[in-house]
């Protein structure tokens, strides 16, 4: 079946060069770029300087107060939810994740108008902004991870140890190397955000290169700011990949540790699960609500940002089914590929996703602002679109590639013994046990793409714009109210696809 | 004296399966007893519910003369039972050297830190376990070795009753035939009170004193 003429060869080669064309090859010209433009050796002291060193020294306690706050929080939250019963597990679960998928700056405007101080423009208040944003992740991990152990050892455990002993000392160290893997992403998401420490006015590298680019007109100095942003983020998205190796996505398993007699914990598990939704999720929008009351003219606020929200709406859309599609090709390449290949491929997803937006976005416009042809794109909004292919397509694969892996090979080898192509088998006996994943997924682009701000500011053609970047744009010279009730619409069309997934779990969960 | 473990009209029942159905067993101190039974007919869930894995919903569980587990849920908490479990997967802890998988349970016991060392070089010498290969960790060694040291992990906490669910199902015939006959002589060496699950009559007849013959359960 993977002979150089089949279609599988061909679909899988296609999706491959495409993959490279939109998220490597920026990354990889613009490092080059960097590397021998004239003005690099010049630039290259803007590493050394004191200024930049002070960004570092930001950027690095944003990163580890972020990820040591969020897995703090998340862990037990996870193995809450994988070992304790509880009332309302799903909705509570949706309700808990919901914040990972809000926008970190449509949060940091909702704490802002919570908390209107001084003090909410430090680092202290960027890191709790981003802890609320990011702990789903280390919850969801810290969960995978416990309901992967294997029942069996927790039960041998419990026949000699009491419960918090076999938590210790069996549990703990099986899921540690998950945690701490996801501590390490939640750190380089946090030190990838453009949106708080923007809006929270605190200086951080991908502030730095958005004023380099924007403000100071100087590209040379912001590719030059992306190279030690650019190669942390892959060197620790790296490690922590390989912490986990291909056990990156584990199966649901039934809720083991019943006999651990975790009952009692119920009550505190789930005061501090309602807690964390209320200032997770409950104070920000609320918040947010309460401002909106002040919205003098709703027809002034749409007609000033309607084209902005329909652009939102359309190239969401368009970005989340191109992704979609080309992640479903690299998705079935990677849970067929051999074991090494797979753990490469994940760790390449994975690094990919975790570059910054702004890198992204100087990276694009360094591959697409030509003189010749090849910038045809530029200046249009299809420069979006390739944001978000850029961004997105690597997590899409990621997690369709997980989706495939239920799919045993097997079926595809009786299909073909039957005399069906690749192509049919694909249509009829593959893709078909998938719908629901690939569903997932373009609820998830679509949702991450309507939210995407820090690439998106920084290639926004001239008249155009995103309701992110509107949003981000009217801070400054916009009432209140206005932002926040864009802010709001925001997290709206962000909340109603969760429902919808949510809706989608359940009837899988039924049938 | 009380027999050692008493079993009274146990039903357990996942949902519309009834895995177990007024089940009764009685083992006296030192008797090793087998049971048969074809596979899903409740022999696996009738040693977790001893050990209190699971909770009966109906009928009562002693051991020792005490009441352990009734239909209201377990009296008696796992680590409290003084019961020890070879899993037929054996569930070794990865990240922990066969020392270490030792050293979890003695921990668990009254032993005297300095005697532990001692125990456990105890424990792995009657199963005929190398004690080079102590440092190892689970995945560094062969089936046969692992199956010892799932044994050894079982005994060296001392338990009254030592439960096996089909040990060594997944071995070759020459390694089961020859760890059958250490099991035995084990058991002999140590009055051990044992109970043995197996689907393999020729099998039960070697290493118990008693079998007993489960019937297959059917759904509601």
């Amino acid at each position: 079946m993977w002979g150089w003429r089949s279609p599988r060869t061909i679909a899988v080669s296609a999706a491959g060069a495409a993959f490279v064309l939109f998220c490597v090859l920026p990354l990889a010209f613009m490092v080059v770029t960097s590397i021998i433009h004239p003005s690099a050796r010049s630039t290259l002291s803007v590493w050394l300087d004191s200024r930049q060193r002070g960004l570092l020294l930001n950027t690095a306690l944003l990163g580890g107060g972020t990820a040591l706050a969020a897995t703090a929080l998340g862990v037990p939250l996870g193995v809450a939810f994988a070992r304790v019963t509880l009332p309302f597990k799903p909705g509570l679960r949706i309700l808990l994740a919901a914040p990972a998928l809000i926008p970190s700056y449509v949060m940091g405007l909702a704490w802002l108008s919570l908390a209107q101080s001084p003090w909410m423009s430090s680092l202290p208040s960027a890191v709790t902004v981003l802890t609320v944003a990011l702990y789903p992740l280390s919850m969801l991990t810290a969960e995978a991870a416990a309901r992967g152990v294997e029942p069996r050892l927790e039960e041998g455990a419990s026949l000699v140890a009491p419960p918090g002993r076999v938590l210790r000392r069996i549990t703990a160290p099986l899921i540690g190397p998950h945690v701490l893997a996801a501590a390490l992403i939640v750190f380089v998401l946090a030190i990838s955000d453009f949106g708080v420490p923007a809006l929270l006015r605190v200086p951080v590298f991908t502030t730095e290169i958005f004023t380099a680019f924007a403000a100071l007109y100087d590209p040379a100095r912001a590719t030059t700011l992306t190279i030690p942003l650019l190669l942390l983020t892959l060197l620790i998205t790296l490690v922590s990949v390989s912490l986990i190796s291909d056990r990156m996505i584990v199966r649901r398993r039934r809720l083991a540790g019943r006999h651990l007699g975790l009952g009692r914990w119920r009550g505190p598990a789930l005061t501090l699960m309602i807690g964390t939704a209320s200032i997770g999720l409950g104070l920000p929008m609320t918040a947010l609500l309460s401002e909106v009351r002040g919205v003098s003219s709703w027809t002034e606020l749409l007609q000033g940002s309607g084209q902005a929200i329909l652009n939102s709406l359309t190239l969401a859309a368009v970005g989340a089914t191109l992704v979609s599609g080309l992640a479903l090709a690299l998705g079935y390449a990677r849970s067929r590929a051999r074991r090494s290949v797979a753990v490469a491929l994940d760790a390449l997803f994975v690094a990919l996703f975790a570059v910054p937006g702004t890198v992204v976005g100087v990276a694009l416009i360094e591959l697409w602002n030509q003189p010749t042809v090849v910038g045809a794109l530029y200046g249009t909004d299809a420069m979006f679109v390739l944001v978000y292919l850029a961004r997105f397509t690597p997590l899409a694969a990621l997690i369709l590639a997980a989706g495939f892996r239920r799919v045993p090979p097997s079926q595809e080898e009786a299909a073909a013994v039957s005399g069906a192509g690749w192509l049919a088998t694909m249509a009829v006996i593959v893709v078909p046990q998938l719908k629901r994943d690939w569903t997932v997924v373009w609820i998830i682009v679509f949702t991450l793409a309507f939210g995407e701000l820090g690439a998106s500011v920084l290639v926004t053609p001239p008249g155009e714009s995103t309701l992110p970047v509107r949003i981000y744009t009217l801070i400054a010279n916009a009432p209140r109210p206005h932002v926040a009730a864009l802010a709001l619409l925001q997290a709206t069309v962000v909340l109603a696809p969760l429902a919808l997934i949510a809706l989608i779990l359940g009837m899988r969960r039924e049938q | 004296m009380p027999p050692l473990l008493q079993l009274l009209q146990v039903t357990k029942n996942f949902g519309r399966h009834f895995a177990v159905q007024a089940f009764s067993l009685e083992v006296e101190h030192g008797e090793s007893v087998a049971l048969l039974g074809p596979s899903g007919c409740g022999k696996t869930t009738v040693l977790r519910l001893i050990a209190g894995l699971e909770e009966p919903d109906a009928g009562e569980i002693w051991i020792a003369g005490r009441r352990v587990a009734n239909a209201g849920g377990n009296v008696v908490p796992a680590y409290q039972r003084g019961v020890g479990l070879v899993f037929q997967d054996l569930a070794l802890w990865p990240h922990l050297t066969v020392r270490g998988n030792l050293a979890f349970v003695v921990a668990s016991t009254s032993t005297a830190k300095h005697q532990r060392t001692e125990r456990i070089d105890d424990a792995l010498r009657r199963c005929q376990v190398d004690l080079r290969l102590a440092d190892r960790y689970p995945h560094e060694l062969s089936g046969g070795e692992q199956q010892r040291v799932a044994l050894a992990r079982a005994l060296v906490g001392t338990p009254r009753l030592l439960m096996l669910d089909e040990p060594f199902s997944s071995l070759d015939h020459e390694l089961k035939v020859a760890l059958r006959t250490e099991l035995v002589a084990l058991r002999t060496q140590m009055q051990l009170t044992m109970i043995y699950v197996t689907h393999d009559q020729a099998d039960a007849e070697v290493v118990v004193d008693r079998t007993v013959t489960m019937r297959e359960q059917r759904s509601a």
